[in-house]
């Protein structure tokens, strides 16, 4: 069975309505997916399976990823104070992976959090979050083009509330 | 947005409005809910997913709701929104439910369990695909309010069994029970029953068992309040009305019979069904019903099983007995009372005439009640501790304080020592000598009982003293086996005196081998003789009562012997203990006599009769002159030579004393040409019994004594009443001692002044 499973391939069916065939294996790194399978069996293995909230370049690219990461161990849900986590280091690869521009970043990290695949969505947060590692509250709304809607008052407020957070 | 959404469902409306959101996903909940083997397709399943992820994704939820921090709560950050769907999916759970509910009134019974099972799998197996499809607002929005700890917020599939547990359970589980237990009942009358209905309720049960601080855990309570409890009533119930209906119609054997089966059944119920959790409740729900309750029953039935034998029976009535707390002290208290009077009637057969008791008789008859208990010690009670103490306290009873110890408490020991002996002396018949060490193995139980240790010892010293210097111990093998068991019996005293008996005889052997050698390099013709040296201190014997001259031929030798002795150990002073020896003398002058006859005499006898060498006739006052020999020495001595008619008591002697005088019978005529004239004498030994008892009370004084100084050596000073149980506690290996007899001794080493009396009933020691 597990043997039969390795080579086993799905169709997934990207917004647009194009079909990519891809291995099951690599589509399970997606938590949504793999519940599918499980919950409709043949009906899912047979069918193009849509993906209604993704469109087919960022779908290629979360499943390139999820390609590159095929043999990683399955996270358990219990994982959450993994100290992965807690830095923002990331592995050369996903790096290399991420130099995407800034709406594609944003494309891959919705489409991570809907397909559910907790590894790529965490990529994708330590990206975001580097990018905004060492900025100014300037420097921040210029990066990710920002206007500013705070009155001076409310940003005087939040500054003093923030005050012990400041570098010095 | 989903590109194919099928006919009949509506679409899902706008991403942020939970009207139209919740609408969409009811549809598809209901269909899950109740056409799931219909099976689901692709796009009602992405489509439902997609709906709670975008509705919790929406604008208006995924506002970062800034302006409410500045206001108030600062820690929230991000508001996630989802609180809505999942209020909206349990009312609809509940409402679900409750429709479940009022179906369920249309069945009873096996129907209802039918029904129960059906829709808790088909619900559940629905719960687990619904959960699949709000997998986002678990991972979110619950996840959230958990972390936050909120109570009363699950993810999907434990709300669904909450609402299950809250509506449905709470109005169906004592019907559902009721229906349980009526099943249950019919398979204890004996119906066949489909148990694996009752396997899956046990399964719900469980399943509900939902820990309050943690979803993620189950625990057993409700399973325990809803489903043990009544369970075990029911059991109780059933139990307490079948036993008594079946005790007041048949015989406790076959209620115990019963009792039995039923007790297997019901381990093997949990087995096949139940929960192992109730397990150890029902196995003492069953044992209180079962056994407690009739435990007075059956304990009265005991002695009639013990009267006939009923050892099945016993060992039935043991298992149920063991099963309840306390449940066979009782037994236990008539086991022994049964043992022991056993034991007692037994010995009183064959005490009928105790003066003659053979020893053996009286052992056999101790042994054969105690293996027979054992026996149901070991096959009935299956060798318990208890049982066999029981067993222990019984025998010893019966064995000390029996019909045959009247007179006194060292008859016993005696009887063993001579029964011991008995089989340790050269017998004539060889059967026993197959299995000496297996009797042996039997005289060290009986001797395990023996209170009066030191009489037995007593009474084995002597007989072994008198089994190795007549040289008929059976083997040398048997001898050191008894020895070595008593020595673990009592530890190394108790058989020192008797090990250094059995070396003296090893060390005698190779000084006889060195004599001879002497002897023959000297080239003097002496007698063919052999020695025994003894220890003086080890072997319980006392120098000869009377005066006597051996002959000639005698005193030469043992002339000849000492002087080599003593050449070897000086200083050491040998004492000849005449009335031990004995030897052979050859009559070559007897007429008609094909070849001469042999004589194996004692020494004194042997002193009489060469006397003959020089003439026929000798009077008595002439052999006891000659002979220097006393009366009650020379008189039996004669006396058997008479009887035996190697001598002839002359015409106007009536009988042997002063006045006779005796001849010589050229006529003597034997069946044997090996005569033994050398037999012992009845009273001899009847004198021997009666010192022996008597040095017995000698040195119990002595060892009561060393004991009392041994203590105050190590104590200094103590009360005179401890003094006194402490002495009991040393001694009790040897015999049991009077509170008497010690006060006594306390006395004795008082006026010896070993001891002094000190204020406040203390005594202290004086060095």
């Amino acid at each position: 069975m597990s043997a039969d499973k390795n080579s086993q391939k799905i169709t997934l069916t990207s917004n647009e309505g194009t079909n990519i065939e891809v291995d099951r294996v690599v589509a399970e790194r997606s938590m949504l997916i793999k519940n599918l399978i499980e919950d409709l069996q043949d009906e899912a293995l047979n069918n193009p399976i849509p993906i209604p909230n993704v469109n087919d370049p960022v779908l290629r690219k979360v499943l390139e990823w999820c390609e590159h990461h095929r043999n990683d161990a399955v996270q358990t849900a219990d994982d959450d104070n993994d100290n992965r986590k807690k830095t923002t280091d990331i592995d050369e690869w996903d790096s290399k992976f991420m130099q995407v521009d800034q709406e594609m970043l944003f494309e891959i990290i919705l489409a991570a959090n809907y397909l559910d695949i907790k590894a790529l969505l965490d990529v994708g947060c330590k990206t975001v979050a580097n990018m905004i590692k060492g900025k100014s509250p300037e420097e921040i709304r210029k990066t990710f083009n920002i206007t500013n809607d705070f009155t001076p008052e409310e940003e005087e407020q939040i500054r003093r509330e923030n005050e012990w957070a400041e570098d010095r | 947005m989903p590109s194919a959404v099928l006919a009949g469902m509506p679409q899902p409306g706008a991403q942020d409005d939970i009207e139209a959101t919740w609408n969409y996903l009811q549809h598809g909940v209901t269909r899950i809910m109740n056409n799931l083997q219909d099976g689901l397709d692709l796009q009602n399943y992405m489509g439902i997913y997609t709906a709670v992820h975008n509705f919790c994704t929406s604008q208006k939820a995924g506002t970062f709701s800034i302006t409410s921090t500045i206001v108030g709560q600062t820690q929230r950050g991000a508001h996630l929104i989802g609180e809505d769907l999942y209020k909206r999916l349990a009312e609809y759970l509940a409402e679900h439910l409750k429709d479940l509910v009022a179906q369920s009134k249309a069945h009873t019974d096996e129907a209802l369990l039918t029904f129960y099972i059906r829709e808790w799998q088909r619900y559940t197996s629905a719960g687990k695909y619904v959960h699949h499809l709000f997998k986002y607002l678990n991972r979110h929005w619950v996840k959230r309010e958990i972390d936050e700890g909120k109570k009363n917020v699950y993810d999907v599939y434990t709300l669904h069994l909450v609402q299950w547990r809250d509506v449905l359970f709470a109005q169906v589980s004592s019907k559902v029970m009721d229906a349980v237990l009526k099943l249950v009942e019919k398979q204890r009358n004996g119906e066949t029953i489909e148990h694996n209905q009752i396997k899956q309720v046990v399964d719900s049960f469980v399943s509900l068992g939902l820990d309050d601080g943690d979803s993620s855990k189950t625990n057993l309570e409700v399973y325990r309040f809803h489903f043990e409890r009544p369970f075990l009533e029911a059991t109780k119930a059933f139990y307490q009305k079948e036993s008594q209906q079946f005790v007041a119609d048949n015989s406790v054997v076959e209620y115990m019979k019963k009792a039995e089966a039923r007790l297997e059944e019901e381990e093997e119920r949990v087995k096949t069904y139940l929960h192992p959790d109730i397990a150890i409740a029902l196995k003492k729900a069953c044992n209180q019903v079962l056994i407690a309750d009739h435990s007075n029953l059956l304990r009265d039935e005991f002695q009639v099983l013990l009267d006939n034998d009923r050892e099945e029976d016993m060992a039935r009535m043991y298992s149920l007995l063991s099963r309840i707390p306390e449940g066979l002290d009782p037994l236990r208290t008539k086991f022994e009372t049964h043992v022991r009077n056993a034991g007692l009637a037994a010995v009183a057969k064959v005490a009928s005439d105790a003066e003659k008791l053979e020893p053996k008789v009286y052992v056999d008859a101790l042994l054969e009640i105690h293996s027979q208990y054992q026996g149901l010690v070991k096959r009935a009670f299956k060798d318990e501790p208890e049982f066999t103490r029981s067993l222990d306290n019984a025998c010893r009873e019966f064995v000390n304080r029996n019909e045959v110890c009247k007179s006194g408490s060292t008859k016993s020991p005696e009887l063993l020592a001579k029964y011991t002996d008995v089989l340790l002396r050269k017998s004539t018949t060889g059967t026993e000598e197959t299995d000496l060490e297996g009797t042996l193995v039997q005289i060290m139980t009986v001797f395990k009982y023996i209170e009066d240790k030191d009489v037995f010892q007593k009474f084995y010293s002597r007989m072994l003293a008198r089994r190795l210097v007549h040289s008929n111990s059976s083997s040398d093998d048997a001898e050191t086996s008894m020895i070595s068991k008593l020595k673990e019996a009592c530890g190394f005293e108790y058989t020192n005196k008797l090990q250094r008996m059995f070396q003296d005889m090893q060390i005698s052997k190779d000084l006889n081998a060195g004599f001879r050698e002497h002897i023959q390099a000297l080239g003097t013709k002496g007698l063919d003789s052999s020695y025994s040296v003894l220890g003086t201190g080890f072997w319980p014997l006392a120098p000869p009562g009377t005066n006597f001259n051996p002959p000639e031929e005698i005193t030469a030798d043992c002339e000849r012997f000492s002087r080599f002795y003593k050449n070897k150990h000086e200083g050491r002073k040998l004492t000849w203990l005449w009335q031990l020896c004995k030897g052979e003398v050859k009559a070559t002058y007897i007429k008609g006599a094909k070849m001469p006859y042999t004589f194996q005499v004692s020494i004194y006898q042997m002193a009489i009769l060469l006397l003959f060498n020089e003439k026929d006739k000798n009077t008595y006052e002439e052999i006891s002159t000659t002979t220097q020999l006393n009366s009650e020495a020379l008189d039996p001595s004669l006396g058997i030579l008479v009887k035996a008619k190697v001598l002839n008591l002359d015409p106007g002697s009536d009988k042997v004393g002063p006045g006779a005088s005796f001849s010589l019978n050229y006529e003597f005529k034997n069946k044997k040409y090996r005569v033994n004239l050398n037999v012992g004498m009845k009273s001899e030994t009847k004198q021997e019994e009666a010192e022996t008892n008597k040095t017995i009370e000698e040195d119990r004084k002595l060892l009561l004594q060393s004991a009392i100084v041994r203590i105050m050596k190590a104590r200094k000073r103590m009360k005179h009443q401890q003094l006194v149980s402490e002495t009991i506690n040393q001694i009790r290996g040897r015999f049991v001692p009077k509170v008497g007899d010690i006060k006594k001794c306390i006395e004795i080493l008082l006026d010896k002044e070993y001891l002094e009396r000190l204020e406040d009933d203390d005594i202290g020691y004086l060095a």
